[in-house]
């Protein structure tokens, strides 16, 4: 990279942008001849889950866009062509800068490595003759085939590689033959109108459709006394006096959960294989409702964190979730999650195991009940709770006992401090 | 006649249908190869490629020793024994077409002498030279008719008329012969002609001589040739022939004088024999000759395959040997395909020239960026010690891959020599490969070698090239 002229022109890529790829453009802020400075947003990507804005990685005049709406752009991908004047203050920051925006030496390596699987790279590897005719004796075709070779050769092997593939793949991706859906005229009963699923609809659903088939689902309930919780928390915020935010039941559901998961570490796992991997750290997704879709955002290190902290970051969590602005980062490595529909109704309900976690826990609403003493009838204030688990990992009676905890904490919540 | 139903019918005993026979028979398939003429090898071994060699390489011979008398040889003036020229050919071919007939026989393939034309999907009428008919029925079929010279129609009936097989009988050496087509055969028959003591006129209704063939090649060869020509007549319509007993005189369109000739070569291109079978008994069709195949050379009868000539270009006896294979093996149940990536081509005239895959004209045209590798003979020790200076060595790499994807070569054994850059461009090599692959020394296939190691940049017996910058 040579700084010959005065005015230099340097190619931005998009940064590192977490394990998506082939994300759409939704969004472009800027256009050529405006005057951009570091860190202004310049495009909006909506990836599955979160819009994601991308910053400019240095200050210039854009001259070109290399990328329009509907573009779909993956990291290190060519974005714009900035002039950078070499009076701004930091001369040798578009150089320091571009390499920034290049791909991170560490994240990104399984990036890089996947990425011939797909696209035309496969279509392009060259087979020798004798490969060829050794694919076509047991039906494959090349364009399908993973090229392990020298220079992008596919070899005998990647040919019996791709056979032992799709031998093995039937008995993995499941059996499960069901008739189609017949079509249904539903105008012909009356006016009808068709809205699109959105992105976050589309994504979420076929993975709740995907856990809802390949975990064999079991859910148990149980009810919490949170009497004493909420005239805590009530007291709390009343403290506080919007001062921090507000401690919610959810904080309270995240933190036992958390403490919970602790004590049963079989329910921090994921199952790879035969074998199930125990997670040494505990982090808590908590469902969001957003008017685009389900979300759930992670809070990390539940089980070390107090419950305003916890309360602050759900806080923080849900609004950049409702203002579409959650990081794929907020999302991801979550052990166990948390839906509370709490605040809307219901006296219980079967949620879905977020997957690769093994369970999950709900939260119906709250409500005064009679409960017996010994002497008398108590009104106490009765949270219903379900625990759904994945039961190839855990069994009834596990799942009793987590259950168990975690109504123990709610119930006396001194618990949490032992 | 013959009641026995026969597993496999191949239909023309060419380079393509006995392969396709003899391959069926190996894979334990029971056989019956019909052809009309009473040897096997079809055009090519008979009347086509072998003959015209055996002419061609004389003829080479000839202007070899006479060429050689700059180098310090002189013989005395070559005397033309037309007969024994002629016993030579002969031999050639019976050596050839007798060892064919010899392994038919090892391989109980049953040879069935004369004119097939279907009669239905499943059996085939046989019409000997007595004009006896028999049926033949047949579970699967193979159709190998091959193809036949292109006869103009506006031309008069006269033994001085020829084609491409009249021509190899040496009926006598004319001193003046026009040849009609600019295309391999033609030239190739002009070569021999011309070596023998004949003048010659080519008249070629395109704008070029050997069209597909890079035009720098074909400049190389114009200049090694312009002293066979009277005129090379491009562009040119040949409009009539009138037969006198002094000659055959031809007019030509583009302002071309009138000639008189001796001895007129029609070699306008080739018509595939589809026609002549009656290809509708069978529920087949064919377009303009030709018959229409899957990449299994099935036809649209799934008992029923075409290979060679017949199925399209390159009308190349190479091409329907691989063909056939496929053919015999999907007949036989194996999972074939005909999928090469190139076929070669190879125009045995004097200096040869022979080229495979893309060329740079098409490249050109198709916009596909090729790096191209350039090796001039006038470098290479062998091709001054061999009077070949004149040669060029060629290679095409893909810009996108690296990867070679075409060649050409022109110069002495340019056709022995292509094997390699086939073999290359199957393998999927690039220029660091070939470059690095150690090529014997001093030797013309070296220039393979050489021409990669160009391409690369790396090429230390040419001149350097100041402006080759490293790729960014």
């Amino acid at each position: 990279m040579e700084t010959v002229a005065l005015v230099e022109r340097q190619t931005i890529y998009l940064p590192t942008i977490g394990d998506y790829k082939d994300v759409p453009v939704v969004e472009i802020l800027v256009k050529p001849g405006d005057t951009v400075s570091f860190e202004d947003t310049i495009i909006v990507l909506e990836s599955d889950k979160a819009t994601i804005e991308v910053p400019s990685p240095v200050s210039g005049t854009l001259v070109e866009l290399l990328v329009e709406i509907g573009s779909r752009v993956s990291e290190g991908a060519p974005i714009a062509i900035f002039e950078i004047s070499e009076k701004a203050p930091a001369a040798p920051q578009p150089e320091a800068a571009a390499s920034e925006t290049r791909p991170v030496a560490a994240a990104p390596a399984a990036v890089e490595a996947a990425a011939p699987v797909t696209g035309s790279a496969a279509s392009k590897a060259h087979a020798s003759p004798s490969v060829r005719a050794y694919a076509r004796e047991l039906g494959v075709s090349l364009d399908e085939v993973q090229p392990t070779g020298r220079k992008g050769r596919i070899m005998r092997e990647d040919v019996q590689a791709y056979v032992k593939g799709r031998i093995a793949a039937p008995a993995s991706s499941g059996g499960i033959a069901v008739a189609p859906a017949p079509a249904y005229d539903f105008a012909r009963y009356g006016e009808i109108e068709r809205v699109p699923l959105t992105r976050i609809q589309q994504i979420s659903g076929s993975s709740l459709h995907r856990n809802w088939v390949t975990v064999p689902h079991v859910t148990n309930f149980d009810e919490a006394d949170v009497t004493d919780i909420e005239s805590f928390r009530v007291a709390m915020n009343g403290e506080a006096k919007g001062a921090r935010a507000k401690l919610t039941m959810v904080a309270f559901l995240a933190k036992a959960s958390a403490l919970a998961l602790k004590e049963h570490p079989r329910f921090n796992a994921s199952l790879e294989g035969d074998t199930l991997v125990l997670k040494k750290y505990v982090h808590v997704g908590v469902a969001v409702d957003t008017p685009k879709g389900l979300l759930v955002p992670v809070v990390r290190d539940c089980d070390r964190k107090g419950l305003n902290e916890i309360a602050e970051e759900i806080a923080g969590l849900a609004e950049r979730a409702r203002n579409g602005k959650l990081a794929p980062s907020d999302m991801e490595g979550g052990c166990f999650s948390v839906s509370s529909l709490g605040g809307v109704g219901g006296t219980g309900f079967t949620p879905i195991i977020n997957a690769p976690e093994v369970a999950i826990l709900g939260a119906a609403r709250a409500q005064m009940q009679p409960r017996w003493d010994g002497t008398a009838f108590q009104p106490r204030l009765i949270l219903p709770v379900s625990l759904s688990w994945d039961h190839r990992v855990l069994d009834g009676v596990a799942a009793a006992r987590f259950l168990g905890t975690v109504v123990k904490i709610l119930g006396d919540f001194r618990r949490a401090a032992l | 006649m013959n009641t026995e139903i026969m597993e496999l019918v191949v239909i023309g005993g060419g380079p393509g249908g006995y392969s396709a026979a003899f391959r069926a028979a190996d894979l334990g398939m029971q056989v019956a190869l019909i052809e009309r003429e009473e040897t096997l090898g079809g055009v090519c071994l008979n009347v086509g490629c072998i003959p015209s060699k055996a002419l061609l390489h004389v003829a080479a011979a000839k202007e070899e020793a006479e060429r050689l008398s700059k180098h310090g040889i002189r013989f005395g003036a070559a005397e033309l024994d037309l007969d024994a020229l002629r016993a030579f050919r002969h031999d050639t071919v019976s050596r050839l077409t007798g060892g064919l007939a010899q392994m038919a026989r090892q391989r109980k393939v049953q040879r069935i002498i004369g004119n097939a034309r279907f009669a239905g999907p499943n059996v085939l009428h046989v019409e000997d030279r007595a004009g006896n008919v028999s049926a033949v029925s047949f579970q699967m079929c193979i159709i190998a008719a091959g193809s036949s010279p292109i006869h103009l129609p506006f031309l008069p009936d006269d033994p001085r008329i020829v084609d491409s097989t009249g021509a190899l009988e040496l009926p006598f050496i004319p001193k003046r012969m026009l040849v009609i087509g600019g295309g391999i055969i033609g030239l190739e028959m002009a070569t021999v002609y011309s070596g023998l003591g004949a003048r010659i006129d080519v008249v070629e209704q395109t704008g070029g001589l050997l069209a597909g063939v890079d035009r720098d090649m074909v400049g190389i060869w114009i200049k090694r040739n312009s002293h066979r020509f009277d005129r090379i007549m491009l562009s040119t319509w040949l409009e009539s022939v009138e037969a006198t007993p002094e000659g055959l005189v031809a007019r030509f369109n583009n302002g071309y004088e009138p000639a008189t000739h001796d001895l007129i070569l029609q070699a306008a291109g080739r018509r595939p024999n589809g026609d002549r079978l009656s290809l509708e008994a069978a529920g087949l069709q064919s377009n303009g000759g030709f018959i229409a195949v899957d990449s299994q050379m099935r036809t649209a009868q799934p008992n029923i395959f075409a290979i060679g000539d017949v199925v399209g270009q390159p009308m190349l006896a190479h091409k329907a040997v691989h063909q056939g294979h496929v053919a015999a093996e999907v007949a036989a149940g194996h999972r074939a395909v005909f999928e090469p990536l190139v076929i070669p081509s190879v125009a045995y005239v004097d200096p040869e020239i022979a080229w495979v895959g893309l060329t740079e004209d098409a490249a050109r045209q198709d916009g596909i960026e090729v790096d191209v590798g350039k090796f001039p003979w006038a470098a290479s020790g062998r091709a001054i010690a061999n009077g070949a200076d004149y040669g060029m060595t060629k290679l095409l790499f893909s810009r996108e891959t690296g990867r070679l994807l075409g060649g050409a070569m022109i110069g002495p054994g340019a056709g022995d020599m292509l094997g390699e850059i086939c073999l290359a461009i199957e393998l999927g090599a690039d220029a660091t490969d070939i470059g690095r692959t150690i090529h014997p020394h001093p030797t013309l296939g070296e220039t393979i070698g050489l021409a990669a190691e160009a391409a690369m940049g790396s090429c230390t017996d040419l001149p350097p090239i100041p402006f080759l910058c490293p790729r960014q």
